[in-house]
């Protein structure tokens, strides 16, 4: 969970110090493949502690789900209809419950700790 | 090998991290949420558009008085003096707006000529710091017009929206015509303010009398001739468009 989010910050510091910049125009694609991105990582920070993690699977969602994310945005500018409202929803949502699970798992782990060294007293 | 999910997490988080801040850079205000300031700004808007609306509600107002008017005159076929009466109070008012009326009432004269002082041994002498200019006299008349004048000429050449004011060598043709110094500005108006626009301190015709030494003098008259126009309007290119008024 920390180790992610530490990820995260440190990657905003190198984007900021990087100079690159792309086309505002991209912006709206970009963004929903953040999105996807971000839900990838939150699942993988799921995944390993409910000791599921799977490198494959992990690294094909990462690219994978936020390429289909931007490719619907696009398609959704190319045809008039805001298809990114899908990806928004899937992974917003996907966010949440991931979240979720993170937070529960956590939490049991935590309480479980607490038991055992009850019982070892 | 435990480790090796948490270091990959930590890899592709920072990969989404780049492209976040990477995002984060191009500011985006496009989905700003409305704040109070945007709002008061679109209020304000709405306020001027509204106040036009009234004015031209107003315009519609007059415009159906005068359609009445005149469908009552056309009613009564009997005295058809009176609509050629109310025609040539139409005419005269377009005269006057067009220029081809001579006008008269109080208004200011000036006069402006070359510095005429030898200042030839000068150390930096430059003939052109004492001629003056068509820029001068743009200045002088727009300038003017910014005091209200209503009607302005320059050596009895009326100056209309169509009046060129152009460098010829020493002369400045006007209406093209050709005149020389010194050019006698006339300018119906409130004729302190005319004046003060000529003579206050700051201003272009200040500058020039007192920066440069130019001969500048405005006297005011309380009656004051203006002629008219003395060439017919046509234009080749200029249409009107659609109905109008």
């Amino acid at each position: 969970m920390f180790f992610a989010l530490i990820g995260i910050l440190i990657g905003v510091v190198i984007g900021f110090l990087l100079p690159f910049t792309y086309n505002t125009a991209y912006s709206l694609y970009i963004s929903v493949a953040i999105l996807a991105c971000l839900d990838s990582v939150f699942g993988g920070v799921r995944a390993t502690l409910e000791n599921k993690f799977d490198l494959v699977i992990f690294i094909s969602g990462f690219f994978g789900n936020s390429i289909i994310a931007a490719f619907l945005a696009y398609l959704g500018d190319r045809l008039g209809v805001p298809l990114y409202y899908a990806a928004i929803f899937t992974f917003g949502n996907r966010l949440f419950e991931n979240f979720g699970k993170i937070r529960r798992s956590l939490i049991t782990s935590k309480k479980n700790k607490n038991q055992t060294e009850e019982l070892d007293r | 090998m435990k480790r090796e999910p948490k270091f990959i997490i930590l890899m592709f988080s920072i990969i989404l991290g780049v492209t976040i801040s990477f995002q984060l850079k191009n500011k985006l205000d496009v989905y700003a949420p409305a704040t109070l300031v945007s709002m008061q700004e679109t209020k304000a808007e709405i306020e001027v558009i509204n106040s036009e609306i009234e004015e031209l509600k107003k315009v519609e107002k007059d415009y159906e008085q005068k359609l009445e008017k005149l469908e009552i005159l056309s009613k009564k076929n009997n005295n058809a003096g009176e609509v050629i009466q109310s025609m040539k109070k139409d005419i005269e008012k377009h005269k006057i707006l067009s220029g081809n009326l001579t006008l008269e009432g109080p208004g200011i004269i000036i006069s402006l000529y070359d510095n005429m002082e030898d200042r030839s041994e000068d150390l930096g002498y430059d003939i052109n710091n004492d001629v003056i200019h068509d820029v001068d006299i743009l200045n002088i008349i727009n300038d003017l017009r910014v005091a209200g004048a209503e009607a302005v000429s320059i050596n009895n050449q009326r100056v209309l929206s169509e009046s060129e004011v152009f460098c010829n060598g020493p002369s400045i043709s006007i209406n093209k015509r050709r005149t020389g110094t010194p050019f006698i500005i006339k300018a119906i108006g409130d004729p302190k303010l005319l004046s003060a626009a000529v003579n206050a301190p700051g201003t272009y015709g200040d500058g020039l009398k007192n920066g440069l030494g130019k001969g500048l003098d405005t006297t005011v008259e309380d009656n004051l001739i203006i002629e008219s126009y003395n060439k017919t309007l046509s234009y080749r290119y200029a249409k009107p468009r659609g109905e109008g008024d």
